[in-house]
């Protein structure tokens, strides 16, 4: 799946030297057909999750008894489901749910792993002892277990009750979190141990030297330069994301009642092969198998563009 | 090696103290009051209170306001979190549905689920390694590339679609291979099910090793020698592989007593991760408690193997 390096000659390395990282990684990736095919497919999935929910609203209440389960056609082009309705809007309207836990989860994720990860290299001694502690601790226990777990104690629970914050975690909002807490594991460790490089660097050295603060130095010259690898875990947080809320809804744990998602479907549909209805599942698998491989070797690409040293993450 | 091998021992003692104190929270302190599952509301609240205090949901959960600081006292031990910790040590604790000691329950039932594991993970080990090696083998060619991209095809279908599938053909096959433990041989659909699904991840892990061990220096320095490609790779390189990949087979160890949980409870093999997806559903406290802690108990303990081991063969990483 390497792509060949694109050959540089000396009019184009003179130029790179003048590019910073983020420049020449962009520069990278859109002459990478694959890696601009793949961001495309997964703009097409953001789009349709945006547009989805509004053009089905309607979609849960659509109920047809008369043409339930048929197979694809004209006027169903995947076919209908145990209640008549549309599987082919069933599986545009779950991008929605896949997408927003992708985005969600890793918004607290990759914050969280990169300050307790910035903090610890930084710091060292007890602050470092505790990020540790923390993180082998929650990685001891195994994710899906965990994951399981966490839904379980949620059950029920709704955060700040009453105000516009209002969070129902035994739903989605409990699914960001609970991926959320989870997944900063990866982010921590990578962090810790470039920050752990960085810090002994002549121009931290330096930094502080001429008596800037620590907050300063983490905030103006560490975590610039670290950056790069929450963009990284964050695409590769993605698909474990994606893939976590289909296993989480299959079990019944994941999104609450008449919210499509493609767990769910799956879970509707998981004994109907073997009476020949093949179409609900499929949809689900292939609309899931298709925005992951794309997330996949988009984030391979971006990894390879930011930061070829991170390739055995 | 001594100090390094007691830094890691204490390591995992306040690690194994950390997963109690987050399996308390999690399941004692979160989910709050669950009698209500397993006592009906109707027989009023001297039922509830009896079941309670039958499971010692009573006692204060953390120190007891009676004394507070007094730890010579036997009172200042009597709380839910003494207890929790004594349960996790022992597995003693008992079912709050069957009431079954929980020692029980996992003799009984882990054997089905190492059954499916342990050859599911020795051939996916098996067949990842010779794949990955063929792969790395005829690197940059027209095989290495198809077998990269079959693999990423590979990790990307969803697990579920593998189980589903998978038990569509048994069930075109042989009907009753589909589903249940009525012939001995059912087993091995979900340890086929389970190494095709993993062996995409696996073969593109061990190619990227393989391959960042290709490009060091003694490699060159045995080419310029003349030692063949195959004596290569097979004597040097693969030998210097085997750290990380011997790493990931020691972590995949938890995973493997608690079973492919979906699995599991997909095909009716009354293992432990059927169990545990069960407990959940009908909130069995001690049960899903007991069986995370184990798993992390494990977890640990094989971390703590496998980093000693690494001690003993590479001084470098006692200096660490």
């Amino acid at each position: 799946m390497d792509a060949p390096e694109p050959t540089v000659n000396a009019a184009d390395a003179a130029g790179r030297s003048g590019r910073s990282l983020g420049a020449d990684a962009a520069r990278r990736l859109s002459r990478d057909k694959a890696a601009v095919a793949c961001f495309a497919i997964i703009l097409v999935y953001a789009a349709i999750a945006i547009i989805a929910p509004f053009a089905y609203s309607g979609w849960k209440d659509n109920l047809d008894y008369a043409n339930a389960v048929q197979p694809p056609s004209l006027k169903h082009w995947l076919g209908t489901d145990k209640f008549g309705r549309d599987v082919l809007q069933e599986t545009l309207l779950g991008a929605q749910v896949s997408m927003t836990v992708g985005v969600m989860s890793n918004i607290i994720a990759v914050p969280l792993g990169m300050i307790l990860g910035a903090l610890a290299g930084y710091f060292g001694r007890w602050i470092d002892d505790l990020v540790v502690w923390l993180y082998t601790t929650l990685s001891s226990i195994p994710g899906i277990v965990a994951l399981i777990a966490i839904k379980f104690a949620f059950y029920g629970k709704v955060l700040f009750a009453g105000t516009f914050l209002q969070m129902d975690l035994s739903g989605l909002a409990g699914i960001y979190i609970a991926l959320g807490i989870l997944s900063w594991i990866g982010t921590c460790r990578y962090v810790r141990a470039e920050v752990m490089k960085l810090r002994e660097l002549d121009y931290v050295v330096a930094a502080r030297a001429i008596g800037r603060g620590d907050l300063a130095i983490l905030a103006r010259h560490i975590m610039p330069n670290v950056l790069h690898i929450g963009i990284i875990m964050f695409s590769l947080g993605f698909v474990g994301a994606v893939m976590a809320e289909v296993i989480l809804s299959y079990l019944g744990l994941g999104v609450g009642a008449g919210v499509s998602s493609w767990g769910s479907m799956i879970n509707a549909a998981r004994m109907d092969l073997v009476v020949g209805r093949w179409w609900e599942l499929t949809a689900a698998v292939t609309a899931m198998f298709i925005l992951v491989l794309a997330l996949n070797i988009f984030g391979d690409r971006l990894r390879d563009a930011l930061d070829p040293r991170l390739r055995n993450v | 090696m001594a100090a390094y091998i007691i830094r890691r021992l204490i390591q995992s003692v306040f690690t194994i103290f950390g997963v109690m104190l987050v399996t308390f929270l999690l399941f004692r302190v979160v989910p709050g009051d669950i009698s209500a599952n397993y006592v009906s509301a109707k027989l009023g609240k001297e039922a509830r209170q009896a079941w309670l205090v039958n499971h010692g949901l009573d006692k204060p959960r953390i120190s007891n306001p009676a004394c507070r600081y007094e730890f010579w006292k036997a009172p200042f031990w009597d709380t839910q979190f003494c207890r929790h910790v004594y349960d996790c040590v022992t597995f003693q604790s008992r079912s709050y549905a069957t009431n079954e000691r929980l020692i029980d329950i996992i003799a009984q039932k882990a054997p089905y689920s190492l059954a499916i594991t342990v050859p599911g993970l020795a051939m996916s080990w098996v067949l990842s390694m010779i794949v990955s090696c063929l792969v790395a083998y005829y690197r940059g060619s027209w095989i290495d590339r198809a077998g990269v991209f079959i693999s990423v095809l590979g990790m990307c279908i969803p697990f579920l679609a593998y189980m589903i599938v998978g038990q569509w053909i048994a069930f075109q096959i042989y009907p009753p291979a589909a589903y249940g433990l009525r012939f001995k041989m059912n087993i091995y659909v979900p340890v086929l099910i389970s190494v095709v699904a993993g062996i995409g991840s696996h073969v593109r892990f061990y190619r990227t090793i393989i391959l960042d061990e290709v490009n060091r220096d003694y490699v060159r320095t045995a080419m310029a020698k003349g030692v063949p490609l195959p004596g290569i790779l097979f004597q040097h390189v693969l030998k210097n592989c085997m750290l990380p990949i011997l790493t990931d087979l020691v972590l995949a160890i938890p995973f493997l007593i608690m079973g492919v949980m979906l699995l599991e409870n997909f095909f009716g093999i009354p293992g432990l991760g059927s169990l545990i997806v069960n407990s959940v559903s009908a909130r069995d406290v001690p049960i899903i408690t007991a069986l995370t802690f184990l798993t992390a108990l494990v977890y640990t303990l094989g971390l703590l193997v496998t980093d000693v081991l690494y001690g003993v063969f590479d001084p470098r990483i006692r200096l660490r």
